[in-house]
């Protein structure tokens, strides 16, 4: 009986190991290749944790599908963006702070980062490593090392592949701006010499900036991570092997086809959770990583994740990979959370998170998921056009969340307070909605604050407001031809504002000149609502009659902001009539004049709410009853906190 | 001296209901300086939303986007009065300091004072009591210190902690520990208080380090009876807020009367601690022998016999002067 068991048991591993083996990196119903593949990347890498330092050997197959002789490759060097004086810590300086870390209070060593590449070898044309210069391309930073350039001895042809073969150090930064470690756990983004993109007919290469995000080509990855046996790991792709190394250590291998980057994490301390989502291309692996004093975390992930895979999968197109791995950074770990890589996102949570806010980890998980399709499958500029990532990402976060939590309770839904996620957009984008057109090179918005609510409350806002125009259904087919017309390739901003125009069947430049490339401020306002007896002047005039004394009203709506919308305007009488006028918004100002038995009641320009973009809600009607209840309540809650703190601070009396 | 204890906390509660007009009275101020903190937020609301629609969303729920909207939009901007609400408080702090020895007259003569009794008693001992609250600033910033290393110690071991609740349970700790720290500290400078009025004591510096070890050691009892009615200080806040929380969203006039008598609980929970701390006082004054002299009045004397009289007289006037804790005939009466 025991033999037998053993027996069942060898046999057992070794299927598994064999299914491990053969696993492919796309969900069942899907073969490769998805994308034009330029780059294929095999990286052997040993972690050592005392030193938060990976050393690697990177072979990159670089496919010349430019067209054009290529005489020289850029690189990033992403890491090297946590120096004192790299144009990334520069600019986080100038802010004064990035995410959840503060950049004005001197430099703290923890925070040094750094990609050193110690050789670089190009097949069959020898070691370039002393021609290496570092390139500022941006801002001719000469301390900025975040960019290099390779001249080769010789150029490579359209068509022909170069290989080349780099020894290079990451040493991480305790963790900011999405990288680095925290205690045992690491989460390793941007950590390998990766090449820029030849994009519209030069080399696209940015230098690392504090505001934006990254780009790069499609491809394959074979990654193998050393590190020792008691650490967890997961990364992009799919993990092929895990082989014991006889010593303290384990060599992990990860296959990813058709992701154009690779990012990874391990811990000791991670609880590994996992779950399956059904979709129109078959099972897929979600699996989470995560830590037990987050266990009240777990199950919202989880439910998250399935009920965003879903309406992804339905709106907008399928998720083609055969995993999604999700990373729950722990605590004092949050610069590592709320993170985008190919089928490997970091959410973000609280151990005390209350159920009622959406924040922790619900909005974090699905904004990240998204980022599968607005910057892994559609992979758009990041550095140039961040809209098109974090905006329209944040515009389906905002449907999506409403879906699953309910539209007015997206984002809070506690102790009687609510608030959706259109309305953190909308807040978002009101205090920079006239500092940056969406189409400017987003590295040089304003600020950090105008980059944020511009990028991804404005973009977010505007396409809601679109809906006013296109409507919901068609808005949303928009995104799902966008998706499946461009996934796997880089499109432009145009690209996505023709397949709007396309899909609407309208031109909508009026729109998008006022919207994505202007900074026009878009507020409508009731000005003028009232009802006067038309016999006023009559000394003799019979008494007022309900339904029987005429009157006119008068309504005068005026346009305040430059953004010409069209809007609608509902008018509301006594007698239980209501009359919805639309006005095309083209002049400053519009009158409406009545003549009816009844009086007006109230007058409200967008009475749907379509016109998030509207920068003064208050502003937007008029009623000719008092209207008190929100007055009574807010005063009500005012007059407590201060009764309160007064008897507070007189307990010191 | 256990015996005399018995009942303290309802003896406190008894005495605050019987003389119930202070309670009513500084309610009303606490009420009357609070509306005229909010006065200006009310006129802006009014503006903004008297004739909009937009506030249907805070009547019929409790829409924060909107709310953060009224705060954000300039043409309302909310929060640009919070500074009458910080007056008020600041005034009623000062109301409170000022009507405290007042207030301990009452509790101690356990009699409705006329007007010009009760504020009289209130101005004899404001500036002794702005002494006090000067000198308790000390332990205070002490204590407020405290709390921000516990905060930085919770943060420190937080970071290194593999679990995500450390750094929490211990500011917890910290805090907790720190707030019954506070409850000792008030309730010392609570017995410095009494003593002023009771014992007529103006030497403040000297009266608080006696009325510090006159609660270190009886610490056991007076604690005891300040967390007590601490706690039903905050119980009520904690059940209050809860039903507040449970209420319709229209229930405006509802939640109105709630968080008044939320305000209302606070107040009375803290003349109750003033009423037992007396109270107490007055059952042990015998106990404090030490400080105790002949307060009896002295006989009306002819002033042909005054110059005999002066030489005896002169040393407890030189103790009066002196700020001594002689204990008022009355208070000697009561056992």
């Amino acid at each position: 009986m025991q033999a037998k068991k053993l027996v069942f048991a060898v046999v057992a591993i070794l299927l598994s190991a064999a299914a491990m083996q053969g696993q492919s990196p796309f969900a069942p119903r899907v073969t490769g290749p998805l994308s034009q593949r330029v780059v294929a990347y095999q990286i052997d890498a040993t972690y050592v944790p005392d030193k938060h330092e990976v050393d690697a050997t990177e072979t990159l197959t670089y496919h010349n599908l430019t067209g054009k002789p290529l005489d020289h490759f850029p690189f990033h060097l992403y890491l090297n963006a946590f120096q004192p004086n790299s144009t990334w810590v520069r600019e986080a300086h100038r802010e004064g702070y990035f995410r959840s870390s503060t950049f004005n209070k001197g430099w703290d060593a923890k925070r040094n980062g750094s990609n050193d590449v110690t050789s670089l070898e190009v097949v069959g044309m020898g070691d370039v490593t002393k021609q290496i210069k570092f390139a500022s391309p941006d801002d001719e930073n000469p301390d900025d090392k975040t960019v290099i350039d390779v001249p080769l001895p010789r150029p490579v042809e359209p068509g022909q592949d170069v290989i080349f073969k780099i020894k290079f150090r990451a040493t991480f930064p305790e963790v900011v701006a999405r990288t680095g470690y925290k205690r045992t756990f690491l989460l390793a983004g941007q950590w390998f010499p990766k090449v820029g993109v030849w994009w519209n007919g030069a080399w696209n290469c940015h230098q690392f900036h504090a505001m934006t995000e990254f780009f790069a080509d499609f491809g394959t990855y074979d990654v193998k991570i050393t590190l020792p046996k008691d650490y967890i790991i997961g990364a992009t792709g799919v993990q092929t092997s895990d082989t014991d190394n006889g010593n303290t250590t384990k060599t992990v291998a990860f296959h990813a086809e058709d992701v154009h980057d690779f990012a990874w994490t391990a811990d000791p301390n991670f609880k590994v959770l996992e779950s399956e989502f059904n979709g129109s291309v078959g099972a897929v692996r979600i699996r989470l990583l995560t830590y037990d004093s987050h266990k009240s975390s777990w199950q919202r992930y989880i439910d998250v994740m399935q009920g965003t895979m879903k309406r992804f999968d339905e709106w907008y197109g399928p998720y083609p990979y055969a995993q999604i791995t999700v990373v729950d950074p722990p605590h004092g770990a949050m610069e590592a959370g709320g993170m985008e890589y190919p089928t490997f996102i970091t959410g973000d949570t609280l151990w005390w998170a209350p159920k009622g806010q959406k924040a922790f980890p619900e909005v974090a998980t699905e904004h990240e998921f998204g980022h599968q399709y607005w910057y892994a499958m559609v992979a758009t500029n990041e550095f140039e056009n961040a809209w098109l990532d974090e905006g329209i990402n944040s515009y389906t976060e905002v449907k999506v969340m409403g879906s699953l939590y309910g539209k007015d309770t997206s984002l809070l839904n506690w102790l009687g307070a609510q608030m959706g996620d259109a309305a953190d957009q909308r807040m978002s984008y009101l205090g920079v909605a006239e500092t940056d057109p969406l189409s400017r090179t987003s590295y040089q918005d304003m600020s950090m604050g105008a980059y944020a609510g511009v990028t991804y409350g404005k973009t977010a806002t505007m396409l809601l407001t679109l809906e006013a125009v296109v409507g919901q259904e068609t808005l949303q087919k928009a995104l799902h031809v966008y998706f499946m017309k461009y996934r796997f390739g880089h499109p432009t901003q145009e690209d996505f504002l023709r397949t709007v125009n396309e899909v609407a069947g309208q031109d909508l430049g009026w729109y998008w000149q006022q919207a994505v490339y202007g900074t026009q401020v878009l507020d409508y306002r009731v000005r003028r609502a009232d009802s006067a007896r038309v016999d006023w002047a009559n000394k003799d005039a019979p008494e007022e009659k309900n339904g029987e004394t005429p009157f006119v009203t008068n309504v005068l709506l005026q346009r305040l902001g430059d953004f010409i919308f069209p809007v609608v305007a509902e008018i509301k009488f006594d007698n239980g009539e209501t009359i919805r006028e639309k006005w095309d918004g083209q002049d400053r100002w519009k009158r409406y004049v009545y003549l009816k038995k009844a009086q007006v009641l109230s007058v409200e320009i967008d009475p749907d709410h379509q016109i998030t973009m509207d920068r003064n809600y208050l502003n937007n009607s008029i009623a000719t009853e008092p209207q008190r209840g929100a007055i009574q309540k807010i005063a009500t809650y005012w007059l407590f906190c201060t009764q309160f703190f007064a008897q507070m601070l007189s307990w010191l009396a | 001296m256990a015996d005399d204890n018995k009942g303290l906390v309802a003896a406190g509660a008894s005495l605050v209901w019987r003389r119930q007009r202070v309670l009513w009275w500084v309610f009303a101020v606490n009420f009357i300086l609070g509306a005229m903190g909010t006065a200006s937020a009310h006129h802006q609301l009014e503006e903004v939303l008297g004739r909009s629609l937009a506030g249907r969303s805070l009547t019929n729920g409790f829409d924060l986007g909107m709310f953060l909207e009224l705060v954000r939009v300039p043409e309302s901007n909310l929060f640009r009065s919070h500074h009458d609400s910080l007056h008020a408080g600041i005034l009623f702090f000062l109301f409170m300091l000022f009507i405290t020895g007042g207030i301990l007259t009452v509790y101690r003569e356990d009699r409705k004072l006329k007007t010009g009794e009760f504020f009289g008693a209130s101005g004899t001992f404001f500036w002794r009591f702005v002494r006090l609250a000067l000198l308790a600033l000390v332990p205070f910033i002490i204590l407020g210190s405290a709390l921000w290393g516990a905060d930085k110690l919770s943060d420190y071991v937080g970071d290194r902690a593999v679990s995500a609740e450390t750094g929490f349970y211990i500011f917890l700790a910290g805090a907790i520990l720190i707030t019954l720290l506070a409850l000792f500290v008030r309730l010392w400078f609570d017995v410095a208080q009494v003593r002023a009025v009771v014992q007529d004591e103006h030497k403040m510096w000297s009266n608080l380090w006696k009325a510090l070890g006159i609660s270190w050691r009886n610490v056991s009892t007076l604690f005891r009876v300040y967390l007590c009615i601490s706690g039903v200080a905050w119980v009520t806040l904690a059940v209050g807020l809860f039903l507040w929380a449970k209420l319709p969203p229209t229930a405006t006039p509802v939640t109105f009367l709630l968080l008044e008598f939320i305000i209302l609980m606070q107040l009375l929970t803290r003349l109750w601690q003033r009423a037992s701390a007396i109270t107490w006082y007055k059952r042990h004054a015998a106990a404090f022998p030490a400080d105790a002299v002949d307060y009896t009045t002295p006989a009306p004397v002819e002033l042909a016999e005054l110059g005999a009289v002066l030489p005896e007289q002169a040393p407890a006037r030189e103790s009066e002067a002196d700020g001594g804790t002689e204990i008022p005939k009355d208070s000697q009466q009561q056992p």
